[in-house]
């Protein structure tokens, strides 16, 4: 399976790869993406199996990011891994297509329970 | 509703479990460091219903050790570019959690890392909350200030 991983921040794009591996997704083919347009770019030139997306980065937001994917008709799966979890943030990320939200600091164990229907 | 030095400690424990002391070995100690030492100051801002900073500040050595844990790398391979990218990424994260014990409605601002904070106007503002640990015996420091409002956080 192919993920698009997007963070503004190279530290935790590793973190993220790095607990996709603890969480017992090895062998997957993982791509990087620096902010939002880039991720954007990135997910429209190829074909990918799941998003995993920060909210907050520069260019276009990880929202922002998402909106723009549904509405050029792009239906990749896609998730958030954000340092804020509110509910409000919750439901504008469902109601722009999300299927999860994982809030910072997560565990391997949250990994699996988000993405073993997608992954597993 | 404001965040204390109690729920700093809390979410810094958190970020420290998951991410710098996965395996127990390098804990956060919720004792004050016997040295005091800001050399790296990394935070991001709240605007919106409150305004202020979260703040992450530590000593040279501490920050070069969190990169290292980080990336999965040795300290002496660390680069400056590695320290602000992981130290604002701390802040991030403790940040977003602490926001949430903020009123809202209120939006973070990407992580700013500053290596000179005396004087710093971008630092400036009221303490409401501290968390002071030692790390690898090195200090470590989580505090959130509160800023007048539109007081320079955007």
């Amino acid at each position: 399976m192919k993920i698009l991983i997007a963070d503004d921040s190279r530290v935790m794009r590793q973190i993220v790869t790095r607990t996709l591996r603890q969480a017992g997704y090895d062998g997957h083919d993982l791509v990087e993406a620096e902010d939002g347009a880039e991720l954007v770019a990135k997910a429209n030139a190829d074909s990918f199996d799941l998003v995993l997306s920060d909210w907050n980065m520069p260019n276009l937001t990880g929202i922002e990011a998402l909106r723009a994917l549904r509405a050029g008709g792009n239906n990749t799966p896609f998730g958030f891994v954000t340092s804020e979890g509110t509910q409000e943030m919750r439901d504008t990320a469902a109601a722009g297509g999300a299927l999860f939200l994982i809030a910072k600091p997560f565990t391997a164990e949250m990994f699996k329970e988000q993405l073993d229907s997608i992954l597993g | 509703m404001a965040p204390t030095g109690d729920d700093l400690q809390q979410i810094a424990e958190q970020v420290w479990a998951s991410y710098l002391d996965t395996d127990g070995a390098k804990p956060l100690i919720p004792l004050p460091p016997d040295k005091l030492s800001k050399d790296v100051v990394a935070g991001v801002a709240v605007s919106g219903a409150w305004h202020g900073l979260v703040l992450v500040a530590c000593s040279d050595v501490a920050s070069k050790e969190a990169a290292a844990a980080l990336l999965g790398m040795e300290s002496d391979d660390v680069t400056e570019g590695d320290v602000d990218d992981a130290l604002g990424e701390l802040a991030n994260v403790i940040g977003g959690n602490v926001k949430s014990l903020l009123p809202e409605p209120c939006t973070l601002g990407l992580p700013e890392v500053h290596n000179n904070a005396d004087g710093d106007p971008w630092l400036a503002g009221d303490e409401i909350c501290r968390f002071e640990a030692t790390w690898m015996g090195e200090p470590m420091e989580v505090s959130v200030l509160e800023k007048p409002q539109g007081g320079g956080t955007e």
